[in-house]
């Protein structure tokens, strides 16, 4: 994978915490966890999908921890569909189903939006009469607007352009109406005597129309109990906790106490397509025609099919699909359960009622070299990022380390990096400067109306790369230097650097073996206001500060050796 | 429009947007610009696409005909292209106007062909936004994206593709700072300002 | 449209002036882009939108009556393109094309028949022939040398299909609208190219 810019990503503490193991095996996992030589390896697979950018981290305050993706719960705030971005309330989701039900409709062939649109229709030149009014008869279909399929290539055709729903519902691909269960039961109603209807007439909604009514009837008839309640579809209870408790009460109330719901004692099973059973068609030589006459472009693609909802063969099986409905969600902590991130209710608004992200609590890390070996870019093709050289093997190179505090008070920050990075081919690294303080983010106004006399802390800042001096500060920054000696990427080099007596894996390069990473454990250390117990207030001070430490590893990514 | 005396590349005006010289701007009588926008070389905008209203307009004239209005902070990069969406209206075909919100970054060679594109948005190079697509606030468009006519990408989508389809969701972390095109907005022009570390 | 760093001129450029051969309800601005040394032709009612480049060094160049050409759409070579300068053929477009911005018609006996809508940086390659009524969709690639039948519609990296609606009609005078409104937008000086 190609290099693109150097990056920060952070680890989330949640995937190095221990699983849960009983006495005897959690004092053996304290002693090795407990060993100060654990270094953090981001190749290593367990560090698999444990790093994450800054922005996708959130900050919990009542832990004071880092959350990530996986160590938070996500709650759906709202519905909505993302093509009319219309509002669909959680109730109409239990009959309506995840899909929009507004006309909002995606192509089956590229999955780009549909519209409704007048078909021309040429007048028809054998019509006799004075007026020679051609807009008879309007017909409307539905056009895709990226691959310019039309639903006339399946047959379909709309009397109005609003309401596709409900007339796409009611006619098959060839124009022809469909069969659904309403008109089957006033067939029923009419000629009790009929026979039930031939299996390929019965597509999937039907048969499943079918299949229900079918087992509600068995279940009604054999637990008489249940007789005045429908199947359990959800419908008018919220959870299936409330519906168990309502069924007790039923069963408790009317003899046999105590019995468990089983399940009923005899269903006879479904005969025919009007209990809900379709015979699977095995002859299929209509199909194997069909395929010769239209040859590869008549067939499906597998993405085409996956997204219909009853599974097509060919071209003209394909229907529209309704578009999925996307949700705003909110996030709560794992652990301690409150909500960390709440997006507003309304689909319009980017805002959020609470917010509490890393980025507001734990310093921004940035990585840049100190001496750039690409060149500058021209203005006009700003903002390109030029891609930096890759690194010589064997010879040290220097980066800046820009350390960004969000806090509103002074950080102390601590850093740690192993002297050679993990891996086949690791590199020596040095930090400059391990331990410096970072100033608040005071406003801009503050820092200006301060005295100018609190210059003590800027005396140490001299823009050169010295031991144990940070290189530059600013207002709520602080920059340091990292040094860093690539190895060299031969393989054959690989036996003066292993210890004796150690196998060497000679296997060639690896993909991503040559990316430079650098993993890097950060404490930081801050006071701020102790949090007051309602209680305890009696006996506190006003001032009382807490110090208060975040601990955390990261992987500097620095760049691509190259391969001398 | 004032200009600055030594000749640079660029014409800042009052409000200050940074054009460059090498800009091909038609009907610039028709194109708002929102202030602090930057317009690199080779960018073109077609204002003279502009609506033709029907005559029931009071002033009885092309009052205040806007083909393209582009918000704040907004960055056209190299060789991108602003072009009115136009359709047929009751019977007549008509040129819309393309409105742009705040702090959007438009890739190089890109062509936006849009109703409306909201805030905060970031748009990829090489990328064709087809006519009448609604972009909303805080939306990334990687490079190469098609965007298909009369398509909505909702907020907070990340979206590519051949037609663009929905890849991914912006993290509420990354918040509004990331999209914020003022330190682009100094680092181009005729002091340019070298970019932040 | 290629990135290279080297600036191409913007200006029309100051090569010989190619014979043409203009229809009286032409609408070409100024400050569109004519080069080369082939005769070109541009027939009835046909709308050139600015900073649009024809370039006949390597074949003349025919367009046919209503087309729409717009902006940076390039017919012809290139200008820092010389491969080729054997002439074995130009460009030639049916009636009712649209070439949308920045989309590319190499020469060499190119022909795009009637009605096909050739989209937003879309390439054909020299020697094609597309059919009528075709839509080649933004940024699609036909080859060099590639023949499409009518009614395709090229997609979404590649993929081809038929376009199966009756809206050709519709195409046709929806594009003669869009041109009746448009050529009064834009300030026509034909006589700058004779």
């Amino acid at each position: 994978m190609a290099f693109t810019a150097p990056y920060t990503y952070i680890q989330c503490p949640c995937s190095s915490d221990p699983p849960e193991l009983d006495p005897g095996e959690q004092a053996a996992q304290d002693a090795i966890e407990s060993d100060d030589e654990y270094t953090f390896d981001p190749r290593a697979p367990r560090a698999n999908y444990s790093l994450y950018p800054l922005e996708y981290l959130l900050y919990c305050e009542e832990c004071q921890e880092i959350r990530c993706p996986k160590c938070v719960n996500e709650e759906i705030v709202t519905y909505f569909c993302p093509n009319c971005l219309f509002e669909v309330p959680s109730s109409n989701l239990r009959s309506e189903g995840n899909r929009c039900t507004r006309s909002c409709f995606q192509c089956p062939v590229c999955t780009s939006p549909v519209q409704a649109g007048e078909i021309p229709n040429e007048p028809d030149p054998t019509l006799l009469g004075a007026d020679n009014n051609p807009a008879a008869h309007v017909s409307y279909a539905l056009f895709c607007q990226y691959c310019n399929w039309s639903s006339s290539e399946i047959g379909i055709e709309f009397d109005r352009p609003s309401g596709i729903p409900a007339q796409l519902a009611k006619v098959k691909n060839g124009g022809e109406p469909k069969i659904t269960a309403k008109d089957l039961k006033e067939r029923r109603k009419e000629n009790p005597d009929e026979p039930p209807i031939a299996d390929n007439l019965v597509d999937t909604e039907l048969q499943f129309a079918n299949l229900k009514s079918f087992f509600q009837n068995q279940l009604s008839d054999s637990t008489g109990v249940l007789g005045n309640l429908s199947l359990a579809d959800g419908a008018g209870f919220s959870s299936p906790a409330a519906l168990s408790r309502i069924m007790t009460l039923y069963t408790a109330g009317r003899g046999q106490p105590g019995r468990q719901r089983g399940p009923p004692d005899t269903m006879r099973e479904a005969h025919s397509t009007d209990d809900g059973l379709r015979i699977a068609k095995l002859d299929e030589s209509a199909e194997v025609k069909k395929l010769f006459r239209g040859g590869w472009d008549e067939t499906v693609s597998r993405e085409q099919t996956l997204a219909q909802l009853e599974p097509a063969r060919f071209q003209d099986e394909l229907r529209p699909t309704q578009c999925t409905l996307r949700t705003k969600r909110s996030k709560r902590c794992a652990v301690c359960r409150h909500i960390i991130s709440k997006p507003e209710n309304k689909v319009a608004s980017t805002r959020f009622k609470i917010r509490l992200v890393a980025k507001n609590y734990i310093p921004s890390i940035s990585i840049r070299p100190l001496k750039p070996t690409a060149s500058g870019i021209l203005v006009g093709l700003r903002p390109n990022v030029q891609i930096e050289k890759p690194l010589k093997p064997l010879q040290p190179c220097q980066y800046i380390v820009t350390f960004t505090n969000p806090l509103f008070e002074s950080i102390k920050v601590t850093l740690a990096t192993p002297n050679s990075t993990p891996g086949r081919f690791s590199s020596r690294v040095t930090l400059l400067c391990p331990e410096f303080e970072v100033d608040a983010n005071t406003d801009m106004w503050d820092d200006a109306l301060r005295d100018d006399g609190d210059l003590k802390r800027r005396d140490d800042s001299n823009g050169q790369a010295e031991a144990g001096k940070i290189y530059e500060r600013g207002r709520n920054w602080v920059s340091v230097v990292l040094e860093v000696i690539p190895p060299s990427l031969r393989v054959e080099n690989l036996d003066l650097t292993a210890k004796p007596g150690e196998a060497v894996d000679k296997s060639p390069l690896k993909e991503d073996e040559d990316i430079l990473e650098i993993p890097m454990f950060v404490r930081i250390e801050w006071e701020a206001e102790a949090q007051h117990d309602i209680t305890g207030t009696a006996g506190r001070d006003k001032d009382a500060r807490e110090k208060r430490e975040l601990a955390y590893w990261c992987v500097l990514g620095v760049g691509q050796i190259s391969h001398e | 429009m004032s200009r600055r005396q030594a000749k640079g590349d660029y014409i800042e005006t009052d409000s200050g947007n940074k054009v460059s010289r090498k800009a091909m701007l038609q009907g610039t009588q028709n194109i708002m610009l929102g202030g602090k926008a930057v317009i690199q070389p080779e960018v073109m905008i077609r204002g003279d696409l502009v609506r033709t209203a029907p005559s029931s307009s009071s002033s009885g004239g092309p009052a205040n005909s806007t083909a393209v209005a582009i918000g704040r902070y907004c960055f056209l990069a190299r060789g991108a292209l602003l072009r009115p969406p136009g359709r047929i209206y009751k019977g007549t075909f008509t040129y819309m106007p393309l409105r742009m919100g705040d702090h959007v970054f438009v890739g190089q060679s890109t062509v936006v062909q849009a109703a409306t594109v909201g805030n905060y948005v970031h748009i990829g190079r090489d990328c064709t936004i087809g006519e009448f697509a609604i972009i909303k606030d805080c939306v990334r468009i990687l490079d190469g994206t098609i965007v298909p006519p009369h398509m909505v990408i909702p907020s907070f989508s990340i979206v590519a593709g051949q037609p663009a389809r929905l890849i991914g969701e912006l993290p509420e972390g990354g918040s509004l700072e990331d999209f914020e095109l003022r330190d682009l907005y100094k680092s181009v022009g005729n002091n340019p300002q070298p970019p932040p570390p | 449209m290629s990135s290279s760093s080297k600036r191409q001129s913007i200006a029309p450029s100051s090569g010989p002036k190619p014979p043409v051969n203009f229809s009286s309800s032409l609408t070409i601005p100024k400050d569109a882009s004519l080069t080369g040394h082939h005769s070109i032709t541009i027939l009835a009612e046909t709308v050139i939108h600015p900073r649009a480049r024809i370039d006949s060094a390597q074949g003349s160049v025919l367009i046919g009556r209503r087309c729409v050409i717009q902006e940076r759409a390039q017919l012809g070579a290139a200008p820092g393109d010389r491969t080729s300068l054997s002439s074995t053929g130009g460009i030639t477009l049916g009636d009712y094309v649209i070439v949308e911005a920045g989309a590319t018609i190499e020469p060499g006996g190119t022909e795009v028949s009637e009605g096909t809508f050739v989209q937003v940086g879309s390439t054909i390659g020299r020697g094609a022939k597309v059919g009528k009524n075709c839509t080649i969709t933004p940024k699609s690639v036909v080859r060099p040398g590639e023949v499409l039948p009518d009614n395709t519609v090229v997609f979404s990296n590649g993929q081809r299909r038929t376009d199966r609606r009756r809206v050709i009609d519709v195409r046709k005078v929806a594009l003669l609208k869009q041109i009746n409104v448009t050529r009064k937008m834009i300030r026509s000086d034909p006589d700058k190219f004779r």
